[in-house]
């Protein structure tokens, strides 16, 4: 795992002071008064400015750049199971206390104020630098490299007809206020390059994809010829896309390549161990803990405190520090993923997983960087085990239901291998299997764990928050692959 | 049909004004052209668990998003801009950024700045706001004893063991633009929404399924109960799952996942891919990609449509089309810039986001239902499966390749005979749509799509073995 071996950046977080609140304390302190006063269990003030902004090419030219502001707070007030959330997006004191005064619709009674000092809690960790991540890099100069792409891909084979390229790159500033005055804040840079071709060859016409990124200054993406080798990827991957066959139909054993296949592990297990799932009895593994969910030699962790990574957090929405948390541990159940809320209501400590998309969005247990760790298998042995079957090196999107455990993903580059031998590509296949048996059918784990170049996003309830994925090369005993060749 | 509250009007009218004020200090800056979109929103939910309110939200939005050509040797070149800083200074702020952007952006000949469109005319403004008066279209106390009703609904059926709860919700939001071009006018819409997911069985053989609706306001709402009823029959009814065979079957889908064929004929008809061939259906214009039953029509002012509007993000009016006609595809969809390119008229299909570039879509798409009930369907295919359920995202716009995961029903000798779950079907879009052999009579409407039970004569089922 090259990636872990970059030291953080230890910067100096003494400089947070009242200043930077983009707030009044007084208001503040009234707005915590409220929360306080409604007998809540828990409460906190959620304030974000950010800036967003995305620079594309199409058709050979750099048509278009974009850029947002946005700024808001929520307010959350929380009793038992029941949580009332209002937020406004302006930052006037007339807006702040009628939206803390909504978020009090939840709650009954009154009484029992206590005065609030807002102090600010020790400094969190620092995962990733404390800077606009694209301060010292103009628009021309992005500009230039999304030209350099096109430029470059075009020049590596003439089938490629279309090339589309993008940088985006946001920057948010967070301030978390507890009822109680404890006062969190946090920087977070997030930038991603994506290169996406079309090769066309006797009227086929085919894609490949790639891209990358993470929480940390744009040059980076430029500097470390990190741009060229995700065009390199992304034309291999449609002219690949070119000599694929249909993919078999029906259940057979799958090796996953290492890397972003680490889908499989945040599909098929991590929502179904997300808190909120858990306490209501509505995941297939609820009520599992110390159970054996998959094979002996399988450890499944989340990791927000990796530096630099898409899906690390300093602290998670709620001000609670990131960690790291084994959620399956030599093939036996051991934690789930929780919030504040979920973790008092199962009498059990937040695991610092606590995501909102922005201020607007209410609160939920969510993944960060979920991996499983390598074990000694050699990744060229666990391919040439197949006798028949598929090997899938790449991915786009996947989906679950918690319920009844049912996940899919689907394929972006897998190969037919026969007698231990890769055959051909095939087309994009959807794979689909049950959470809670799926691991458990694991037979073999490579000692190549690699983590995913920057890319995902993980949906839930409406709302995307930045996630990162991991697994060495694995064997999956069975998993049914929906191509179209029906055998 | 009760008049609307002054407020909405006046709401409108401000927001109208800003709209300007944006076009005028850009144009003020040094924009060739410009246009501006607000949206202004408020929205409320409650949702229900197990008989106790769980949360309650509210949030209220507004955002304007800038639009800036500059002019250049080689053709106009622009840039996109939002703020929810709608002060004077936050205005200026915005425009100033915007064109600074636009002035480092490559120029595009074929680039169509916001001059021109053909936009509703002040009667036809008139018309839209006496047609379509805004009301509150619900309120939290309402809202809430729906989602209980509904909830207890669908807890009071033996075999739902669990609820992950019902949600209420309800908004109101108003859309204004104005463009360098002298045109200004604004609409706004409401919708009321509700939601139940309840789960039968227990452990390992737990089933969930879901029911929603969403309307323009309340009274258009299906009764909460009804609602309740149906999602606990459909997670019920789905105990005792299993694979099937892999094999080749006809399959058919309710309304619910035949929506999502039309979200596909979508994606493949916009003309943004079709320019940049992203698209299995770019070079098929006016061929038939369906069976000459089949119609298919845009309609941008429809009594159950939450995808009603007056004008696009363009400003340009929004027409009704057929897009595709006894099976033949008429049009693309497009917006101003790929009309130009494709020699179509622009009929209405930007779509606008407050930041980044115009984008196509429909207004409300609707299938023409056919003349069968679902069940006459089920008797004439006599085996096959009935999908109720489809997950993940395997479906490639460039290639027309189709693989996703399903559940639903296996339909033998003409009936429902069991669950089927854990299986995929798969084929190729552009010979799915060709193959569909019934259109339902069973239209049904899910937001802004109406479509009808769709049954496609062969598809390759992944499975057991």
């Amino acid at each position: 795992m090259p990636d872990l071996t970059i030291a953080p950046s230890r910067e100096d977080c003494s400089r947070m002071s009242m200043s930077s609140l983009p707030i009044e304390h007084r208001t503040l302190q009234q707005a915590c008064d409220l929360i306080a006063s409604a007998q809540a269990d828990d409460g906190d003030i959620f304030i974000e400015q950010g800036r967003a902004a995305s620079i594309s090419l199409e058709e050979g030219r750099v048509k278009h750049l974009a850029s947002s502001r946005k700024q808001g707070v929520g307010i959350r007030l929380i009793r038992g199971e029941a949580c009332g959330h209002a937020c406004t997006d302006r930052l006037d004191a007339q807006a702040i206390l009628e939206t803390a005064k909504a978020a009090r619709a939840i709650a009954t009674g009154g009484g029992c104020l206590r005065p609030v000092h807002i102090q600010a809690a020790p400094a969190s960790a620092r995962l990733y630098p404390d800077l606009d991540p694209a301060a010292s890099i103009a628009w021309e100069e992005r500009k230039r490299l999304l030209e350099r792409i096109d430029e470059l891909a075009r020049s590596l084979d003439p089938r490629i007809v279309q090339v589309f390229a993008s940088l985006a790159f946001s920057f948010s500033d967070i301030h978390i206020i507890r009822w109680n005055g404890e006062w969190f804040h946090d920087r977070r840079p997030l930038v991603r390059l994506n290169v996406s071709v079309i090769a066309e060859e006797k009227g086929r016409r085919e894609t490949g994809s790639a891209g990358g990124g993470g929480r940390f200054p744009l040059m980076e993406l430029v500097e470390i010829g990190r741009a060229e080798h995700y065009v390199r990827e992304a034309v291999r991957l449609a002219l690949l896309n070119l000599e694929a066959r249909e993919a078999p139909a029906g259940a057979m054993p799958v090796v996953l390549g290492p890397g972003w296949p680490g889908i499989l592990l945040h599909e098929a297990v991590g929502h179904g161990l997300e808190g909120d799932f858990n306490r209501k009895g509505t995941s297939v593994f609820a009520g599992r803990i110390g159970k054996r969910v998959a094979a002996p030699g399988v450890t499944v962790i989340d990791d927000g405190t990796l530096p630099r990574r898409r899906g690390s957090l300093n602290m998670d929405d709620e001000g609670s520090p990131t960690q790291r948390t084994v959620l399956i541990e030599d093939g036996i159940l051991t934690g789930y993923l929780l919030d504040r809320q979920n973790a008092r209501l199962m009498g059990m400590e937040s695991t610092g997983n606590g995501r909102r998309e922005s201020y607007a969005d209410p609160v939920l247990p969510r993944m960060t960087n979920t991996f499983m760790l390598a074990g000694k298998d050699d990744p060229s042995s666990i391919v040439s085990s197949l006798k028949r079957g598929i090997y899938a090196v790449n991915f786009g999107g996947g989906q679950v239901d918690i319920t009844s455990g049912k996940f899919v993903f689907t394929t972006s580059e897998a190969y037919y291998v026969e007698k231990g031998q890769i055959q051909f590509p095939v087309r994009g296949a959807t794979l689909i299997g049950s959470g809670h048996e799926v691991l458990k059918k694991v037979s073999m784990i490579g000692n190549d764990l690699a983590l995913d170049p920057g890319v995902g996003t993980c949906g839930k309830a409406g709302q995307n928050v930045p996630v990162g994925v991991g697994l060495p090369t694995i064997r999956i005993d069975e998993l049914v692959v929906g191509g179209t060749k029906v055998q | 049909m009760s008049p609307e509250p002054a407020t909405y009007a006046d709401a409108r009218k401000q927001l109208t004004g800003l709209a300007i004020q944006a076009v005028e200090l850009a144009q003020q800056f040094g924009a060739y052209a410009s246009d501006a979109m607000i949206i202004a929103s408020d929205d409320t939910s409650i949702c229900v668990r197990r008989g106790m309110v769980e949360s309650i939200e509210r949030q209220e939005n507004h955002g304007v998003g800038l639009r800036v050509f500059v002019m250049t040797p080689s053709g106009p070149s622009f840039a996109t801009a939002s703020t929810d800083d709608l002060s004077d200074q936050g205005l200026r702020e915005l425009a100033k950024q915007t064109l600074a952007m636009a002035r480092i952006a490559t120029a595009d000949p074929d680039a169509v700045p916001p001059v021109g469109a053909e936009h509703p005319d002040a009667e036809c403004l008139r018309q839209w706001e006496h047609s379509h008066p805004l009301q509150s279209p619900w309120d939290l106390d309402r809202a809430k004893e729906a989602a209980l009703q509904c909830e207890e609904a669908a807890l009071a059926h033996p075999g739902i063991t669990n609820s992950d709860g019902a949600e209420s919700s309800f908004g109101l939001h108003h859309i204004a633009y104005a463009s360098s071009d002298g045109f200004a006018g604004s609409y706004s819409r409401s919708e009321a929404a509700l939601a139940i997911s309840v789960i039968a069985g227990r452990n390992e053989t737990m089933q969930r399924d879901h029911s929603w609706h969403r309307a323009p306001n309340k009274r258009m709402l299906r009764n909460p109960s009804d609602l309740g009823r149906e999602a606990a029959e459909r997670a019920v009814r789905r105990l005792g799952a299993s694979p099937i065979d892999s094999c080749a079957l006809p399959v058919i889908f309710e309304p619910r996942t035949a929506t999502t064929l039309g979200s596909h004929l979508l994606s493949a008809i916009n003309g943004r891919a079709v320019l940049q061939q992203r698209s299995f259906l770019a070079d098929k214009l006016h061929q038939h990609i369906f069976p000459s039953f089949v119609n298919i029509e845009d309609q941008p002012d429809h009594p159950q449509g939450l995808g009603n509007r007056l004008f696009d993000g363009e400003g340009t009016r929004c027409r009704a089309c057929k897009l595709v006609e006894n099976g033949r595809l008429n049009m693309f969809l497009a917006d101003r810039y790929a009309a130009k390119r494709l020699k179509q008229a622009a009929l209405g299909h930007a779509r606008r986001g407050l930041t980044g570039d115009i984008g196509v879509s429909p207004s409300n798409l609707i299938w023409q239902p056919g003349h069968a009930s679902p069940e006459t369907i089920f008797r004439q295919l006599d085996h096959a499966l009935l999908i109720t359920e489809l997950i993940g995202f395997g479906v490639n716009p460039t290639t027309g390749d189709y693989s996703r995961g399903a559940a639903g029903f296996l339909i033998e000798k003409g009936e429902i005979s069991r669950p089927v779950q854990g299986i995929t079907i798969a084929g190729k879009l552009p010979e799915m749509f060709t193959s569909i052999s019934h259109v339902g009579n069973d239209l049904t409407w899910f937001g802004a799509m109406a479509a009808p039970t769709i049954a496609i004569e062969s598809m390759s089922i992944a499975g057991q073995s």
